[in-house]
């Protein structure tokens, strides 16, 4: 009867829900539909001017005409929609789930180790529920990887001759490496209970391989990639491959591989993050909720800690696409792809927020932490004055009556935020802020400090260690600035950012002798005093003097201007671990007692960091404008016009809806067996 | 029991996003005028306020939504004033302000208007294949037929160029005023300091007309200079133009590893 009831009652609501959600999707077809009719009436004029041309030729041809010959075709379209349309779907779900099956591994054995190390359970179990997510959407990847393989040999065929000839020893070795990764990745999860107590180490060492066949096999299919933005070792005229190491190790296949590594880590954190978050919020008993909530906190920390490395990659692809081709990287950041750039800052600029927000709310968990939220306000008022700036474009839409008014080409606003200058600054300043989100919420139930000589000698030796390195780095950039063979002129330039990383290297070494005087926390304070100073402030004033003055000098400003931070940030995280190790608790953390806000922040920032994957996926491959192999193979088919910004929306919302409803699906079929197993 | 006092902090939050507003839109054109030592002030871009004013109510919901405390505070303007006739009069302002406000915008986005459209412009058009591995055939000239070859450039840019973009390169010509989109200021290190010399030579050569269509919407007063200069006297004026605006154009990096 009480079902009966239930149903009653909750029927009109999910009805309600459904035809809803039904009724979006027909919308979101029809538009869909209609934006993809561009592709197909490209492709009926090009159809029309061949049959014209046929006719032409029928015309002159004798009126026998022989059996046809057997044709070879170079492009075909997928079931009657534009070829490229289906492979950038298909293309694009692969790589998201690729992009969670290379990421999590990575940290799921490092909290594995974690777990052995401590020997707290809790790690343990946590590590294994990844792999849990992870043994579920392997399936999924390999199949889309499949249909991928089909579509493109289906749909260009010509394209991937070549590739296939140039690559083809590669191929053989990618589906080895699949081999390892499968075996790895099931012997990984299955041996968990056989391996729990005596062979844990050699349980982790199959999760380490397991990283390094996925590694490999990501490495593999990013030389094609990048072959085709920047192709090496091959014969421009001809196509004959000179040199199959090069067109292999090819100019961009180092930073996109970087790139990938850490948004791949980034990405498989958020994802974590927004599962913990739906468990957290259908979870009934408080032990439930205490443990998902400890999973969105792992979650969002990982990909958190990704995120802050990230922009670095990034630039350093994006300066490499500037050097492979002027031509590309001006239509990349200055020309039809611009627009999409202020999407991407958008994002980005989301998932910080969506981060901070998280551990601010976060703190509200932890007893003691109340000493420390007076903070919070300025580091908002920081990063949203940041995120203005870095969503600034150099270009605005603006209106004639404005453009008269403003009475030349930029507005100021527009003239000194929407330049690299400005960004590089803001976005470290980002990074800065968030960090020190971070160390607030690290020592929020932390109080009295121990003195840092109590710590001993393997702390000094530890701190020193590290100390050491990252001065080492940074006087090794000093030095290898001043070796650097420019014009004089320019040269001249260099010297600033010289004098910038040896106030640094300065910095560290008073910091370093502070925190032995057990002045740890001033110590840090003066760390993140002088980064501010040098990298953010002074440097942003002097990228403006260096793009009006030498614009080559820019990219090393930028190396410098993350070097200091970068330097900043390992030496007060290493300052941080010593000074709060032993400090007495204020009190614990509570967890489970989060706002919900908090998890619908987790859901955010995993819907942000997808479709920032999805947005910058078609930017790398749209790049390549009407170019199969950039330079070398021409896109001669009907689908090869660069979409408009409406377009690329469209579909990329719909791969990003796609995604995550396989997901949900994958991750539901993931949870079935331990429903049943608490059932009975 | 003692008397609970009010929470302030949702005027507070209405406060500061109507301080940020003030500033952008009232203060920031007349702090440009004073710095950038204009004759007029720098209206701010309406796209620019929507987008700032977004993140200005962004980042105080953020804010007031750290702690349940505070959001609860936040809210708790709502609740029924009691004997705080501050807070009773500050409300009805709140009631009569939100729908007075929502009214306005949907009023000055559906009024019908004369402004003319909002053009959303990019930076680059994209640069033809052919241009991209193009040089500056007196790149690698002795430095004293360098400097004869930028001096006659610097007299072609005067003869041709100065109309528009001005003798000192700053987009303030004699013609300038009479374009709608203004000719660019050559010494705006946003401008041809960040593009290659080809990217130059081919928006000299083949000017407004040769652009291409996927760059649309993109009016450009420049005319085809093809017919009237040769490729020589081209490439000749871009020397002697990067010097008169006193910025170096975007350098290749050689590729290698």
């Amino acid at each position: 009867m009480n079902t009966i009831k239930l149903f009653v009652s909750s029927t009109p609501k999910n009805l309600h829900l459904r035809i809803a959600f039904t009724l979006f999707l027909v919308i979101f077809f029809i538009a869909l539909a209609s934006s993809t009719s561009m592709a197909q009436e490209n492709a009926e004029t090009a159809e029309v001017a061949e049959t014209v041309e046929t006719e032409e030729t029928v015309e002159t041809a004798e009126p026998e005409a022989p059996a046809e010959p057997y044709e070879v075709v170079d492009y075909r379209n997928f079931f009657g929609l534009d070829g490229r349309l289906a492979i950038w779907i298909i293309a694009q779900l692969h790589l998201m789930f690729a992009a969670f099956v290379l990421g999590v591994p990575i940290f799921a054995v490092i909290v594995e180790i974690i777990g052995a190390k401590s020997g707290d359970i809790r790690f343990d179990n946590l590590a294994r529920e990844f792999t849990k997510l992870l043994s579920a959407a392997f399936a999924t990847t390999a199949s889309l990887g499949g249909l991928m393989a089909f579509a493109l040999y289906g749909l260009y065929p010509g394209f991937m001759r070549y590739m296939t000839d140039v690559f083809h020893p590669f191929m053989f070795i990618y589906a080895i490496c699949f081999f390892g990764e499968a075996f790895c990745l099931y012997g990984y999860y299955y041996s968990w209970d056989l391996l729990a107590k005596k062979g844990k180490w050699f349980h982790i060492t199959l999760g380490i391989m397991l990283n390094l066949f996925g590694t490999a096999l990501m490495l593999l299919a990013n030389s094609w990639a990048t072959f085709m933005m920047a192709p090496g070792g091959i014969n421009m005229e001809t196509g004959t491959v000179q040199s199959l190491y090069h067109a292999f190790y090819n100019f961009l296949w180092m930073p996109l591989n970087i790139h990938r590594l850490i948004a791949n880590v980034a990405f498989g954190g958020f994802v974590v993050g927004a599962y913990a978050a739906v468990k957290f919020m259908g979870a009934r008993s408080h032990e439930e909720k205490a443990h998902y909530d400890w999973m969105g906190y792992i979650g969002n920390f990982v990909g958190l800690g990704a995120l802050i490395p990230l922009p670095f990659a990034g630039y350093y692809l994006g300066r490499e696409i500037y050097s492979a081709s002027p031509v590309m990287g001006n239509i990349m950041m200055g020309g039809a792809f611009s627009w999409t750039f202020i999407i991407q800052a958008i994002l980005i600029g989301m998932l910080f927020i969506g981060g901070n927000y998280y551990l601010w709310n976060g703190m509200s968990r932890i007893k003691g932490a109340e000493r420390y939220t007076p903070y919070i306000k300025y580091i908002n008022i920081i990063i949203i004055f940041c995120f203005a700036v870095w969503l600034t474009p150099h270009n605005l839409p603006l209106s004639g009556e404005e453009r008269a008014l403003i009475g030349e080409q930029y507005h100021p606003f527009s003239k000194f935020f929407g330049v690299m200058a400005a960004k590089n600054a803001v976005v470290n300043l980002l990074i800065l802020s968030t960090f020190f989100s971070f160390l607030l919420y690290r020592r929020a139930n932390k109080g009295e400090t121990m003195p840092f000589s109590s710590h001993g000698k393997s702390a000094k030796v530890a701190l020193i260690i590290t100390a050491g390195l990252t001065i080492l780095y940074l006087a090794w950039y000093a030095l290898g600035l001043r070796g650097i063979e420019l014009e004089e002129n320019i040269r001249q330039y260099l010297s600033p950012l010289i004098t910038c990383l040896v106030i640094q290297i300065i910095a560290i070494v008073i910091t370093i002798l502070l925190t032995f005087a057990n002045r740890g926390k001033f110590a840090q304070a003066f760390l993140f005093g002088v980064t501010t100073i040098t990298s953010v402030m002074y440097m942003a004033y002097y990228g403006f003097v260096v793009m009006e003055k030498a614009n080559l000098v820019l990219r090393y400003l930028s190396v410098a201007q993350v070097s200091i931070v970068i330097s900043c940030l390992i030496v007060n995280t290493i300052i941080d671990i010593f000074l709060f190790k032993n400090a007495k608790e204020v009190g614990g953390i509570q967890w489970g007692k989060i706002p919900l806000r908090a998890q619908y922040a987790l859901l955010l920032l995993c819907v942000a960091i997808v479709t920032l994957m999805g947005l910058m996926g078609f930017i790398r491959s749209g790049l390549r404008m009407n170019w199969h192999i950039y330079g070398f193979m021409q896109d001669t088919s009907a689908g090869a016009f660069t979409p408009s910004i409406a377009y690329m929306g469209w579909t990329v919302s719909l791969i990003v809806i796609i995604f995550l409803a396989l997901l949900a699906f994958v991750f539901w079929l993931a949870g079935l067996g331990e429903k049943k197993k608490q059932h009975s | 029991m003692g008397k609970k006092k009010n929470s302030y902090s949702m005027i507070l939050v209405i406060i500061s996003i109507l301080v940020v507003f003030v500033i952008i839109k009232y203060i920031a054109p007349y702090v440009f005028m004073i710095v950038l030592a204009k004759d007029h002030t720098m209206p701010t871009p309406s796209t620019l306020i929507l987008w700032y004013m977004i993140l200005a109510i962004l980042g105080a919901l953020v804010y007031v939504s750290t702690s349940d405390l505070k959001w609860a505070k936040f809210l708790s303007f709502i609740l029924p004033a009691g004997d705080d006739k501050t807070k009773a009069i500050l409300q009805k302002m709140i009631i009569v302000a939100f729908p007075v406000l929502v009214g306005w915008f949907v009023y000055s986005g559906t009024a019908p208007g004369t402004a003319s459209p909002v053009e959303l412009r990019i930076q680059h058009p994209t640069l033809l294949q052919e241009f991209e591995k193009l040089e500056n055939p007196f790149a690698h000239v002795n430095e004293e037929t360098k400097k004869r070859y930028i001096e006659e450039g610097k007299i072609l840019y005067q003869q041709n160029c100065r109309p528009c973009h001005g003798s000192k390169a700053d987009g303030n010509g004699p013609f300038a005023n009479a374009f709608r989109l203004r000719p660019i200021n050559f010494t705006d290190p946003g401008t041809i300091a960040t593009v290659v010399e080809s990217f130059a030579f081919w928006r000299i050569r083949d000017g407004g007309p040769g652009l291409p269509g996927a760059s649309t919407p993109w009016d450009s007063a420049m005319p085809s200079w093809k017919d009237t200069l040769n490729d020589e006297q081209i490439w000749k004026i871009i020397m002697g133009e990067y010097v008169t605006a006193g910025v170096v154009a975007r350098q290749r990096e050689k590729i290698e590893h």
